[in-house]
């Protein structure tokens, strides 16, 4: 299967993994002052910080699993770098979604995932795309497309705001999403992960996850 | 997805079943629950009948609720207030603006949260699952529910059950609720279920009130029917559609 088209397909809003119930954090940081000319910041803070994170998790749980081995310490290094609870759970429940699709379309995909229980959405997608075959620099790039893309066409249901304009912002981020991927795609070990957390996001996930007003899961 | 399958749990051999839905053992072929959706306009009632099928039917079956809600979980925090289920068994899932979307062309924020429920209580017998209230054209996928209920309301106007469409049209049961209002809204009930019952073939239409008996048995009856089906194996989910029905001689 071509590579390219793999990719294609799984960077598609179209998949059906839940993600049209994410925000990545974006309702939050709206509801809690962020402005929409906030949001190139916020995308740019994020590729440095939480989805550094989840890239570098992705590529070593890819690698790890190629080698034949298990992701469980990748997974519990994920944990480690990710240390609000509504980020854990909502990465973990995306994960269980990306599971769901990929037991249909590639189930022994899974077998490293065999007996891990709520594996990361970054542990997951990095042993899928190691099964597909996909290159690391293309999975750190996908993770990374795809929270600009998370963020942007969650900001056009949160607030008034012409969809080019959204566009523009993913555009403008794609440089930044390369720079990611360049950073994280030579890991190999769970301890080389990333580890840079981003407090106000994650106070912001967690003041999420107890509103009772809410568009997005997360 | 080998440790969330449906299938996992085990329940006692089938007993015969019998005329009022039953806790009795009760296995489907399936292995799991029957889940039901109910979907339609905002406002038509989906909430208070699925507050109603608790009330009536958690003395004998094991229940829970999903609730798709579009900006709150103003739905589930209804259902649980109401008392009628412990409120661990009713989970909201938001749909991020989409309730359309996520009832039908990426079911996995419910299909997982239905699983979920269904591996937390494992003897569980039906699974409600209520969509976000959407437009006519809303309907479940039939990989995500059984069968399905589309709700409409005497004050959303008489005409609309003639207008048709996928779910008035072709889901497993059309409701007709708020008959009590009709003189309020100057609708005629007969008339309205009449004209639906035109547009839906053989397919059962209850015109529903909250303040009358015989029709809340007729929607109890309803659901014992689909639960025997489903339990007997024969119950296949059908798709209302998005469209009007056509037919190909072909396979896509």
């Amino acid at each position: 299967m071509h590579h390219e088209l793999l990719v294609m397909l799984l960077a598609d809003s179209r998949l059906p993994v839940a993600g049209h119930t994410q925000s990545g954090t974006v309702e939050a940081a709206l509801a809690h002052g962020l402005t929409t000319h906030d949001v190139p910041a916020y995308l740019q803070t994020r590729l440095r910080s939480v989805t550094l994170v989840e890239a570098g998790t992705a590529v070593v749980a890819r690698h790890v699993t190629r080698a034949g081995g298990r992701p469980d310490d990748v997974d519990r290094a994920w944990a480690a770098r990710t240390p609000s609870p509504a980020l854990r759970q909502a990465s973990r429940g995306q994960g269980r979604a990306l599971k769901h699709l990929a037991g249909k379309l590639w189930p022994e995909a899974l077998v490293p995932l065999v007996g891990l229980a709520a594996p990361s959405r970054a542990t997951v997608l990095g042993t899928v795309a190691g099964h597909l075959g996909l290159g690391p620099g293309s999975l750190a790039r996908l993770i990374g497309y795809d929270d600009v893309q998370t963020v942007c066409s969650a900001v056009l249901k949160l607030a008034p705001l012409d969809p080019a304009v959204a566009s523009g912002w993913v555009a403008a981020a794609l440089p930044e999403v390369a720079a990611l991927a360049d950073q994280v795609a030579d890991l190999t070990v769970p301890d080389r992960i990333p580890a840079v957390g981003c407090p106000q996001i994650e106070v912001w996930a967690e003041a999420h996850a107890v509103t009772s007003r809410r568009l997005f899961r997360a | 997805m080998p440790d969330h399958s449906p299938d996992s749990h085990t329940a006692a051999p089938s007993a015969a079943p019998s005329a009022a839905p039953s806790a009795a053992p009760s296995a489907s072929p399936s292995g799991r629950p029957l889940r039901v959706g109910v979907c339609g306009p905002v406002g038509t009632g989906k909430s208070s009948i699925i507050a109603t099928l608790c009330r009536e039917l958690a003395p004998t079956l094991e229940l829970a609720v999903v609730t798709n809600d579009i900006y709150t979980d103003e739905d589930a925090r209804f259902l649980r207030s109401a008392g009628v289920l412990d409120a661990q068994r009713i989970r909201a899932v938001e749909t991020g603006a989409c309730p359309h979307t996520a009832i039908r062309d990426d079911i996995t924020a419910n299909l997982l949260t239905v699983e979920e429920l269904e591996e937390e209580y494992p003897a569980l017998d039906l699974v409600l699952v209520e969509s976000g209230g959407d437009n006519l054209t809303a309907t479940f996928s039939p990989a995500l529910v059984d069968a399905q209920i589309f709700v409409l309301d005497v004050a959303g106007g008489g005409d609309v059950a003639r207008k048709g469409g996928p779910g008035i049209e072709r889901a497993d049961l059309l409701v007709v609720n708020k008959t009590d209002l009709a003189p309020y809204v100057g609708v005629d009930v007969a008339r309205m279920i009449s004209d639906a019952s035109a547009v839906r073939s053989t397919r059962p239409v209850i015109g529903l009130s909250r303040t009358d008996r015989a029709s809340i048995a007729d929607l109890l009856a309803w659901v014992s029917t689909t639960l025997d089906r489903h339990r007997s194996g024969v119950l296949v989910p059908q798709d209302p559609g998005p469209m009007a029905r056509h037919v190909h001689a072909h396979q896509h």
